[in-house]
Formats: structure tokens, sequence, C-alpha cells
């Protein structure tokens, strides 16, 4: 999994506090690759709000942490990193609290579409569908089929089974599809 | 005989061995429901791969740049009021936690003593002090009423049916490797608010967990099974 994004102009280097050229190259960082860490943050949250917070997290930590990229990687694939990784960490802390990741499937089978769901689904369909799956699927379902982690990379991320990633994709599939086929024309 | 929808789900990702794909494939050939269905969650799953970046909030920029501009890490706390909050915070946690811990233990008998919060002067302390050596302060307080909440739900673990049993187990393994990565993160960098935050949030989430197995403890030690279905629902 690799994060391509054009590199901005140049790395910002933080050699003292308050530094403008710092700060407006920050600034062209941020205006690079806000909309592609929000997006993360958001659809992990589940919530815009959670992940305008989480947003300003990862990019204060980036910010602060900015001495310690040694460019072994592209600025993009390290502030990625860094948002996943923060994003995780909320997503621990909430699931330990519900834990519902041990979620099982049994009644899962019971879900059918209202309606035969359309070949092309609309984005924003999408998006508030996404917003409504239960934590701990959600999650799941953004790393794979959003973000494109494969199932052991899900596993290890979220320190849960390989088989229990699979089975969250398919769970949280299965809402989406109910939620995306009703109220569309059979 | 269909494949099972779990298994067309493993076949839309590729996922399963090449013998079961196979087979897998043949039924969809000849499955006019099974075929939709896989249909629909490749549909689903292209859409989600193309998902595009969010536009972020208008003042974003704005706001991170006066969170840049504020105060530096590691300087004295001279009352700035996001720091105070925070750390006001963590003592409520903790206050909170020993004040469960001193109720559950008039209610179901003696413990090892739990620890005391601070006083307010203590807390108002931080004046003098660095957020650093009061991180360390809340972390010795929220280990201490930790492990009284330990025993005190150790004890009781017999009292839960085996399946709620195991799975606050699991919810509180996931919660200690939070608590060791946020660890790991605060001493990798010691000024950083980020890594602070999420250790003080990790101790309180373990503590509201370990209060709800205690209740839920001395719900069925009661039989009270209604307030224990309730717990149990709300640990979902």
């Amino acid at each position: 999994m690799s994060y391509r994004q054009r590199e901005p102009a140049a790395v910002p280097s933080k050699t003292s506090d308050g530094d403008r050229r710092s700060l407006d190259a920050f600034e062209q960082l941020y205006r690079e690759h806000a909309g592609r860490i929000y997006a993360l943050a958001s659809r992990m949250a589940g919530s815009p709000d959670e992940g305008e917070d989480l947003l300003q997290d990862i990019f204060l930590q980036a910010y602060r942490k900015m001495d310690s990229f040694k460019g072994e990687s592209s600025i993009g694939t390290w502030l990625y990193r860094l948002a996943l990784n923060r994003c995780l960490d909320f997503v621990r802390s909430r699931q330990a609290k519900i834990g519902k990741r041990t979620d099982t499937l049994d009644d899962e089978h019971s879900i059918e579409p209202a309606a035969r769901l359309d070949d092309t689904i609309a984005r924003l369909d999408l998006e508030r569908a996404l917003a409504r799956l239960p934590a701990g699927c959600r999650e799941v379902f953004v790393l794979h089929d959003v973000e494109g982690f494969d199932h052991k990379e899900v596993g290890e991320m979220l320190g849960i089974a390989e088989g229990t990633s699979k089975s969250q994709v398919f769970k949280a599939r299965m809402k989406l599809r109910a939620m995306l086929g009703s109220g569309r024309p059979g | 005989m269909h494949p099972g929808q779990q298994a067309i789900s493993d076949l839309v990702d590729g996922a399963l061995a090449s013998d079961r794909h196979a087979e897998v494939e043949r039924h969809l050939g000849s499955c006019v429901a099974c075929r939709t269905l896989a249909d629909e969650l490749r549909a689903i799953h292209r859409a989600a791969r193309a998902l595009p970046a969010v536009e972020p909030p208008p003042d974003g920029w704005s706001r991170l740049e006066a969170a840049i501009e504020g105060p530096a890490d590691g300087a004295e706390i001279h009352a700035p009021w996001w720091r105070l909050n925070r750390t006001q915070r963590a003592w409520l946690g903790i206050a909170a936690a020993v004040l469960f811990a001193a109720g559950v233990i008039v209610r179901l008998g003696p413990l090892a003593p739990v620890p005391a919060p601070p006083s307010a002067a203590d807390a108002g302390a931080g004046s003098i002090e660095t957020l650093e050596s009061e991180l360390r302060q809340a972390e010795e307080h929220y280990t201490k009423a930790i492990s009284g909440l330990e025993q005190i739900a150790s004890e009781g673990e017999g009292t839960l049916d085996p399946e709620t049993a195991a799975n606050l187990q699991k919810s509180l393994a996931v919660v200690d490797q939070a608590i060791d990565e946020s660890r790991a993160a605060v001493r990798a960098e010691p000024g950083s608010e980020v890594a602070q935050t999420s250790l003080l949030d990790n101790f309180a989430t373990k503590i509201a967990l370990l209060q709800d197995t205690v209740a839920l403890i001395n719900e069925m030690r009661k039989g009270n099974d209604a307030e224990a279905a309730q717990i149990v629902s709300g640990l979902k």
C-alpha cells in the first residue's frame, strides 16, 4: 500500500519556532494532503466532527515531529502513516470501551436489500451509508475497501485475526447493500 | 447448493483458494441470486475504492496555525486554558474512579487501599511544575486506581458468565495495548500533547471499562438480572 500524491515544492523544516517560511511550507503541505487525511479520519471515526478533531491532531503532531522525517519515504507516505496511526489509536480507544470487534455474524444473513442495487453507486449515498455502519465493521471496511489494505494488513493494524477482518468486511458490505438498496427503484 | 454469502464476499476479494474459487464461480454461472449478490458486492467495493478526498473544513488551516503558534511544549504552565482543562479532566477521572471503587468496597467488603486523589492544592501546583511531571503524577494515580479496580474485578470474575468474562478480557487486552502504545509514544516524544492526551484518554477508557465490570459483578451478585443485562448491552 502506498500513498501516491504530488510532492510539495519543499519539505518544511523547523528551524525555529514561529519561522514564517517553515510555516508557509507546512501550510502548503496541509493544503495538498488535508483532503485525503480528512477523508480517512472522518470515515474511520464515522463522523465529520470527530474527523475534524483528528485532522487537527494529526497535522499538529506532524508539525511537531517534522524533524523526525528523514526522507526515507515520501512526505505524503510519512504523513499518511502518521494519520493512520492516530486514527487507529482513536479507534482502539473507542473499541476498547464498547468491545464490538468480537461481534459474530450469526444474524447477518437476514439482511437483504429492499431493491436491486444499481451497478453505479452515488458517492454521497455511499458516504452517508458508511457513516451509519456500526463501529467495528466500519473501520475494517474503510481500511480494506476504501484504503486498499489487504486483510492481513488490516488484521495487524487492528489487532484482529485475518478471518475477523474478512467477516467484518462482509458484514459491512451486507449492511451497505441493504442501506443502498432501500429506496431505489426495483 | 449455494456457497454462502461470506464465500461470495471472499470471492470478490480474491481471497478464496483456487479450487474453492473455481467452485463458487461455477455456481455463479448457474445461480442468478448469487450472481446478483456478487455483482452488488463488487459494485460496493468499486465505489468504495473510488471514494475521493473530502474538502477539509474551511477554517481548518487557521485553527491549526493558531494551535502551532500556541505555547511551546515543555514550557512552564502559566494557566493556558487548554492545558489546565486537560489536567483537570485527568484528575477528575482519577477522582471518579477512586470514589467508585470506594463505593464498591463498602458494598463488597474490604480490599487493598485505593489511592486518594490529589487535593485541589496539589492539582493547582501545576503552575510551578512542568506538564511532564503532572503527567507522571496522573499516570501514577491512574495506575493505582486501576489496580484497585482490577482487584475487585478479578475477585468477582467467577460471578460472570464465561462469554461475558471472555469479551471483557478481550476488551481489556485491547485497551492495555493502546496504553502501551501511548506510553511508548510519550517516551519517544515526552512533550507531545497528542501522545499525552492519548495516554490519559486510554487510562480513562480502562477505568470506565473496569467500572462497568465491577458494576456488572455487583448486579449479578444482587441477582438483578435486568440491571445486569442493561450493563452488558452497554458494553456491546
